[in-house]
């Protein structure tokens, strides 16, 4: 008997995200504190990292600020719920990931022109300029100590399901929720709009694409996103201080989707993963060696670097592109052509450089 | 000089090139004509090393070039004038003159290529000091002719040098080609679309279609064949 | 008023200092058409290197030497191992190589040096000159500064023009096909271009280094300024550069004399996005637009 799989793409994803929700609910409930709260990690990772990629994989717009707006969630959050012990979690989530929306759109309007470099530049001046803001008005922003965020209180489900697993839960629906809202998004005709606008602006505006509009589109997505992320964060962390928002945090995020692929929803999967095992496994190498503090904190940056610097001279379409540059591989070979000169993968940016690349040839 | 046996180029799937195959001999000029993508830049790109071939061979003077880098070529004698004519425009005149001839070690003979390049397109001489971006059309293909004979080449690979220029302009470029090939004995390879003024100069020319040679004939020959006048080369 | 002077003054040397880290931008973008994210970055990696030497007992000037010699193989390094042979991949791929090599580095530095902040000697006296009875807010280090770094842009406008080494590297920068064709080795001259480039940073990095004091990311707000200052002047000339940092130095420093050290770089945001969007192309620019 074959199973139907059901034809419009909203029920697919909504029957895809129920049944991973039942997998990894039941496994988080059943799994112990510390694994849930890794898994925590893994979902609002997820959410930002996702977040990103439509912007960056889909959208073809590079931003290195995405840190810097999943702060603006995090201490919306935090100070939303500070000195206030019934405020409801929900609501400081939702404002987050509005205030985020809002800066998105703010930012994104600013930089509605931007491109390339000049937009990474733009973004890396967002990420490095917000946090010293803390400092400045510490009255507000609590300085470098920061603000801390209580944690969440599971309801009265049962004394054994710990905050941690009512964190994962929370996390991991979340993440569900996104996921299924930006495959969808991606599948409608913003989603067109956006890969349009990234492969070819001019050949976009001329078939009636409002290039503007639809950049700044992609940036409130994605930063409400990252302030979801952000809002998640600063429970995770119990805290929100500008030392967790440097441009490490851009930029690991910028890893995440360069390791799983620009544009590809599983690939994101795979960068969340990374980011919050590759930290804990860096963490289980210093005791094992017994390696000095100073080392094992940059341990997980210098990996970060690697892969980006790796990614770019071997594997500049992420393991999702290596993946399926091997299957074009077997297939030119199974089907014996003689096909000459090699079509790189290309991030982001996408065909139209390949065409121009070729078309240079003169 | 010159010999091209069964050169293969491709773009992606795309044959650019399929088994092409000419001759030019010592101090003569050859014109290779054709239509709009014949691919006669892709050959001279080819020749020059800013392609390379997987198929084929392209011997100078017996030495194969394939497979050696553009300005190791350049060094060996051989002065590619591309498509677009190659000005760089933000430097002047006289800097990019002097650019040709740069890689040459005989800074006094330097001096004397300036002087004689500087005689022979005298327009040049008095923007010497100008940004080349400032130059019309026919000065800039007076330009980047110069520059290429700074190098004191054997072999000059011209690409449409008559594109965007009146007929006047062209006649004495041509004229001048002549010239060269018949005193300073440098051998010219002319890729051009104006096939009329290419074969008034010309000793042979070489027609290509659709990335195949065609035909290979005396230069006055192929001018007064109508029907491969009228199929191949638009006159 | 005094304050508005003492402001200036050391707004224009921070600012010299600004370009430096601008020029070395430009140099790069000019030669390989790629915004060097890992700039500051690698300055600052010279600085440690430099200050490796004064820890074990060397003098500051071979400390100078030694930062500058290693700006020179850092960044032949870099473009001839991680950059050539991205070339000709999307300028999306170099920037996200510029990053990776950002995060390398600000890792392996604390690995190496310890992550606590660290001071940095300056060439000379930081306290003001005194001429007669009056008291300048200009110290012989803020003096040396800008000469070394007129000095230096003086004999890079020198190299350019004047030597044949020069005609070659800007025709590889401007035209490089061009160029091969002429029997130039582009490649080596891409090399030479960011070896210089990092070199100008690294000075720049030591020059700034006694004033920020020197940690692992201490110069990425001097990377952000910089690239202001860089896109400020149009990224396409050293002139340029130098006109934009002496701005975004004195635009800089009036924010934090005024308001404060801590909205420095939302500054430097205001101004960067107020120039791509009004005049992207700089204040200096020969080809008019641009698209960004």
């Amino acid at each position: 008997m074959r199973v139907k799989v059901p034809q419009r793409p909203l029920f697919r994803h909504l029957l895809f995200a129920a049944l991973a929700a039942a997998v990894f609910l039941t496994y988080t409930a059943k799994t112990d504190a510390f694994t849930a709260y890794k898994l925590a990690g893994v979902a609002f990772f997820l959410v930002a990292i996702a977040g990103l990629n439509l912007l960056t994989g889909l959208s073809g717009q590079l931003s290195l600020g995405h840190g810097a707006l999943m702060a603006i969630g995090a201490y919306t959050t935090a100070l939303v719920l500070r000195n206030r012990a019934h405020f409801p979690i929900a609501a400081a989530i939702i404002l987050a990931v509005v205030v985020t929306a809002a800066v998105g759109a703010f930012v994104g309007i600013a930089a509605a022109r931007l491109r390339g470099p000049y937009l990474a530049g733009a973004t890396l001046a967002l990420a490095v300029g917000l946090p010293p803001l803390t400092t400045k008005y510490a009255g507000f922003f609590g300085g470098d100590q920061g603000i801390s965020v209580r944690p969440l209180a599971p309801p009265a489900i049962g004394s054994t399901f710990a905050p941690e697993q009512w964190l994962a839960w929370i996390s991991i629906i979340a993440a569900l929720i996104t996921l299924v809202l930006l495959a969808n998004l991606q599948r409608s005709r913003f989603g067109r709009a956006f890969k349009c606008v990234r492969d070819n602006e001019i050949a976009a505006a001329l078939s009636g694409i409002n290039v503007a509009r639809t950049q700044v589109f992609a940036f409130v997505v994605s930063a409400a996103c990252a302030g979801l992320a952000g809002s998640l964060l600063a429970f995770y962390a119990g805290l929100t201080a500008p030392a967790g928002f440097s441009i490490v945090l851009s930029l690991q995020l910028l890893t995440a989707i360069v390791i799983g692929g620009l544009g590809s929803m599983t690939g994101s999967v795979l960068g969340a993963f990374a980011l919050v095992y590759i930290p804990s496994w860096s963490d289980s190498l210093t005791s094992h060696f017994n390696l000095h503090s100073a080392v094992s904190d940059n341990i997980p940056a210098a990996l970060y670097g690697g892969v980006l610097i790796i990614a770019m001279l071997l594997f500049p379409g992420g393991i999702a592109g290596g993946l399926r540059k091997l299957k074009a591989m077997l297939i030119r070979h199974l089907k014996g052509g003689r096909l000459h000169g090699a079509s790189p993968e290309v991030l982001g940016a996408g065909s139209a450089s390949v065409a121009r690349a070729g078309k240079e040839e003169g | 000089m010159l010999e091209i046996r069964d050169l293969r180029v491709y773009y992606g799937a795309a044959c650019a090139l399929d088994g092409v195959s000419l001759d030019a001999d010592d101090a003569s000029i050859t014109a290779v004509l054709g239509a709009n993508g014949a691919g006669k830049t892709t050959l001279l790109r080819a020749i020059s090393g800013l392609l390379r071939p997987p198929a084929g061979s392209i011997r100078y003077e017996g030495k194969e070039l394939i497979g050696l880098a553009p300005d190791v070529i350049a060094r060996l004698g051989i002065a590619h004038v591309p498509e677009g004519r190659g000005v760089i425009e933000e430097l002047t005149v006289e800097e990019n003159l002097r650019l040709g001839g740069l890689w040459r070690t005989d800074r006094a003979d330097q001096k004397r290529a300036m002087e004689e390049v500087l005689a022979l397109f005298p327009p040049l001489e008095p923007r010497r000091r100008q940004h080349a971006l400032s130059l019309s059309g026919g000065e800039r293909q007076m330009l980047v002719i110069g520059r290429a004979l700074m190098a004191r080449p054997r072999l000059l690979l011209l690409d449409e040098p008559s594109l965007g220029l009146a007929p006047l302009v062209v006649a004495q470029i041509m004229a001048l080609l002549r010239r060269l090939c018949d005193e300073s004995k440098i051998t010219v390879l002319l890729v051009e679309q104006n096939a009329r003024s290419a074969l008034s100069v010309a000793e042979k020319g070489v027609v290509l279609n659709l990335g195949s040679v065609v035909v290979t004939e005396r230069a006055d020959a192929l001018a007064r064949d109508e029907d491969l006048r009228h199929a191949y080369l638009g006159f | 008023m005094h304050q508005f002077i003492v402001l200036t003054l050391k707004g224009l040397t921070l600012g010299m200092i600004y370009a430096g880290m601008a020029l070395s931008l430009v140099l790069i973008w000019r030669a390989t058409r790629i915004v060097n994210f890992a700039q500051g970055a690698m300055a600052m990696f010279t600085t440690y290197i430099a200050l490796s030497v004064v820890d074990r007992g060397g003098s500051y000037w071979l400390a100078f030497v030694v930062a500058l010699a290693a700006g020179l193989l850092v960044g032949g390094a870099v473009e001839r191992l991680l950059v050539r042979p991205i070339e000709s991949a999307p300028p999306l791929n170099a920037v996200i190589l510029a990053l990776g090599i950002l995060l390398v580095l600000e890792a392996v530095v604390p690995m190496i040096w310890g992550g606590q902040i660290r001071s940095f000697p300056p060439a000379f006296s930081i306290i003001g000159v005194t001429v007669g009875k009056t008291h300048i807010a200009l110290s012989p280090f803020d003096i040396f500064t800008l000469a070394v770094l007129v000095g230096v842009m003086l004999l890079l406008v020198l190299l350019f023009r004047g030597t044949r080494l020069g005609l070659r590297m800007r025709a590889s920068a401007f035209s490089p096909e061009v160029a091969r064709l002429l029997g130039v080795r582009v490649g080596r001259m891409l090399t030479l271009g960011w070896a210089l480039a990092t070199m100008v940073g690294a000075l720049a990095g030591v020059l700034i280094a006694p004033v920020t004091l020197l940690a692992p990311t201490s110069m990425d707000v001097v990377l952000v300024f910089g690239f202001t200052a860089a896109i400020l002047g149009g990224l396409e000339s050293p002139v340029g550069a130098l006109i934009g940092g002496i701005i975004i130095g004195l635009a800089l420093n009036y924010v934090g004399g005024y308001l404060s050290t801590d909205l420095e770089p939302l500054g430097a945001l205001v101004i960067l996005i107020a120039v791509l969007m009004f005049r992207p192309q700089g204040i200096i620019s020969r080809t008019g637009e641009r698209r960004v």
